[in-house]
């Protein structure tokens, strides 16, 4: 077995012990899956990517996504990505300690705007955050912020701000985060490093919840195709009706794409260049998670929609992370944009670039 | 479950190929400049001069080996040729079906003798061929066609018809799919796949008329045509094995999600001025949806460029399927941000060919295998896998 298929295999097995109707729905009521935090935590996989140095377990992006994907698609309801791949990889770009624990993550001047001022040997953050997930569970609430003309990193301790819990269609923890001249010192906030601003980690959140979306399409793909070969209607089982497979194989085929996108986008991390493919990335989860939703609860009729059946914290989610880190809109408005200032010869060339 | 084997992250084209890229842009440069072809949309137009200046250059046969006047490139290069000529609404007809489908066919199932004959011809952009599939009553049931050969000494004697037969009345020669022994319970059994010189006696072709009026569809009907022993395609009797086996090119390229670009790249240039938030997110969920659509085509030509016999039929019909659908979005965003009205004979660019794609949008998603067929056979794998 490869290191790939073995860590696949590991994590498969951590998510898959939780996901059960009962933890489920405990999360859902708790914002968050404690226990499985734990174990993410014991194992090591809840700071995969970030550098040994810096205190995480290492690994690559790839590896990283390759655990945030099967997270998405067993709903693990905890903050992962957001410790991993973005508050983890902030703090050791930026040099800062990685502390113990979930991390939560926040990218200021895009929709939420924040005071960062110097003063002394420390800093004052005034400003709410809006919807940041997970803050009330945080060890520490990692913020990229601009300060001026730069950027800023800063590692925030959770005496120095006030949470108002908030949770999302899915039940989990989006809270709002209030700071008024929350006291950082010196030594955890640092300029943001080449490769890391607001912009770039904007763009980072969205490859996650695309990742995630992915994870998700995976196993509503899954429950459906398996439920309408056990549910039987007209003395056949619905798999056996063409009108069933049609939808099916549309849901497939999103499935299939988004995948290919959030993969391609994986690939153009830190390229320089990856705004493209990320914006791709996301509108295509994001549509498919639309569809694919759609999809996997008419096929499964009524059943879908009740509490004890699990197809709906999948869907719930799709339809939470879909807006997280810019919607469709978002991300489409972006791309059109550069494309109509670009004009065809602009748009062929960047296309057949990629 | 799809596309299992590729790496997304890692799939690009190699650098290596951006010179081939600025090669063939600097000739379609060239020849619009010299007035040599208007850009039309779905292939372009049947151009047997242009396919000849392309053949001359090395872009038709391009994988072939070099034996049989093929160029031993990589199916990436080809991927960048039809991307750019698509690109450009090049007249493409003339040498599709020979570069797409016939030439990997006769290589694959040919004898020596039938490749040296018309493999080369071909490469050069001088040889046509029509294929002969669906019938009056064989459309997306292929495996019921009627058109049946029976043994004659030397040969075979053809009869039956086949019919929307692209081109037939501009080619040499056809592949035939039919019947050489009755139906049995299993109906894939007893087909076989004849070429058909396009000039033997018995043989009457007659158009069908496009909806525009144009002739590019035919009728082809056969009596008593002889066809001699040694233009049997392959084994008597594995017709369907051979007609099943070309299908993941055949449904993955650029052709099934670039029909309507060109008009696509007018659109943008006519929005250039506008500051309509809607136009903006229209424009990039389009963008967004052809570069998905490119990563997964561009996905099956790096398989066939890794494996000679890559498994991706299903992520093939996805392609398929997805793209020809997307096409359409293209003349939505077209009506809703414009007032651009489809006129077939206007001589501004983007109304004529919006009037051509509007025409044109019913065929994609039925040649080639519908996008019902292709739903099926996305189900059948799903079934199978999971």
């Amino acid at each position: 077995m490869s290191d790939a298929a073995l860590l696949e295999d590991a994590a498969t097995g951590i998510f898959r012990d939780h996901y059960t109707g009962d933890l489920l729905v405990a999360a859902k009521h708790a914002g968050w899956c404690a226990g499985l935090w734990k174990v993410l935590e014991e194992t090591g996989m809840s700071l995969v990517s970030v550098p040994e140095d810096s205190g995480g377990t290492g690994g690559s992006v790839q590896e990283a996504l390759t655990v945030i994907r099967l997270a998405g698609k067993y709903c693990a309801a905890v903050p992962l990505a957001d410790t991993a791949l973005l508050a983890g990889w902030a703090l050791a770009r930026a040099g800062l300690p990685v502390p113990k624990g979930p991390l939560a993550f926040a990218v200021a001047g895009t929709t939420s705007p924040l005071t960062v001022k110097q003063e002394g040997g420390g800093w004052k953050l005034s400003g709410t955050l809006g919807r940041v997930p997970w803050a009330r569970f945080a060890r520490a609430l990692v913020i990229v912020a601009e300060h001026e003309d730069r950027c800023v990193v800063a590692s925030v301790d959770p005496a120095q701000y006030k949470v108002s819990p908030g949770i999302n269609l899915a039940g989990e923890a989006r809270d709002d985060v209030v700071m008024e001249n929350a006291l950082v010192s010196g030594a955890r906030v640092r300029a943001a490093p080449p490769g890391v601003s607001v912009e770039n980690a904007w763009q980072r959140g969205a490859l996650s919840r695309a990742v995630m979306m992915c994870g998700a399409l995976d196993r509503i793909l899954e429950m459906s195709v398996q439920y309408c070969r056990q549910r039987v209607q007209f003395g056949r089982p619905l798999g056996k009706f063409q009108a069933i497979q049609q939808e099916l194989a549309r849901l497939a085929g999103d499935a299939a794409i988004a995948t290919a996108c959030a993969m391609s986008a994986a690939g153009a991390l830190d390229s320089g260049t990856q705004e493209f493919d990320i914006a791709v990335a996301k509108v295509r989860a994001g549509e498919a998670a639309q569809s694919g939703a759609s999809i996997a609860h008419q096929v499964h009729g009524a059943i879908g929609v009740t509490e004890e059946y699990l197809l709906h914290h999948s869907t719930l989610r799709l339809w939470s992370w879909r807006s997280e880190y810019g919607s469709e809109a978002h991300w489409s408005e972006r791309l059109g944009r550069t494309a109509i200032e670009g004009g065809s010869t602009w748009l062929w060339n960047t296309l057949t670039r990629h | 479950m799809f596309f299992s084997d590729t790496d997304f992250s890692a799939l690009r084209l190699p650098e290596s190929l951006n010179s081939l890229r600025d090669e063939i842009r600097r000739f379609l440069d060239r020849e619009r400049r010299a007035g040599s072809f208007k850009p039309h949309l779905g292939h372009g137009e049947f151009d047997v001069a242009f396919s000849r200046r392309l053949g001359e250059r090395g872009w038709i046969g391009m994988t072939w080996p070099r034996k049989y006047g093929g160029h031993e490139r990589t199916h990436l290069e080809r991927f960048v040729v039809l991307e750019e000529l698509l690109a450009a609404g090049a007249p493409v007809h003339a040498h599709w079906n020979a570069d797409r489908q016939i030439g990997p066919g006769l290589l694959r199932w040919g004898s020596e003798e039938q490749r040296m004959r018309y493999l080369p011809a071909m490469a050069r952009g001088e040889c046509c061929f029509a294929i002969g599939m669906s019938e009056p009553n064989a459309g997306s049931d292929l495996a019921s066609v009627r058109t049946h050969a029976e043994r004659v000494p030397g040969g075979w004697k053809l009869n039956g018809q086949k019919t929307w037969t692209s081109w037939a009345h501009k080619s040499s020669a056809m592949f035939v799919l039919c019947r050489t022994s009755p139906a049995t319970q299993n109906r894939h059994e007893g087909l076989s796949q004849l070429i058909v010189d396009l000039s033997s006696p018995g043989i009457t072709i007659r158009p069908i008329r496009f909806l525009d009026g144009a002739h590019r569809f035919n009728d082809v009907f056969f009596d008593d045509v002889f066809v001699p022993d040694d233009m049997v395609l392959g084994e008597i009797g594995q017709g369907w094995l051979q007609v099943t086996s070309e299908l993941a090119l055949e449904r993955s390229g650029p052709e099934r999600y670039m029909n309507t670009f060109p008009l696509f790249c007018l659109l943008l240039d006519a929005l250039k001025q506008s500051n309509d938030r809607l136009a903006r997110i229209s424009v990039g969920a389009i963008v967004a949806r052809f570069a998905s659509l490119r990563r997964m085509s561009l996905a099956i030509a790096h398989a066939f460029s890794t494996k000679a016999d890559p498994d991706v039929n299903t992520e093939a019909a996805l392609v398929k399927d997805i793209g020809t659908v997307f096409e359409r979005d293209i003349l939505e965003a077209i009506r809703t941000l414009t007032d651009t009205v489809p006129t077939r004979d206007s001589s501004d660019e983007m109304e004529r060919l919006f009037a051509e794609a509007t025409l044109f949008a019913p065929i994609p998603t039925i040649r080639g295998g519908t996008t019902q067929v292709l739903r099926g056979i996305i189900a059948r794998r799903l079934e199978a896998t999971l």
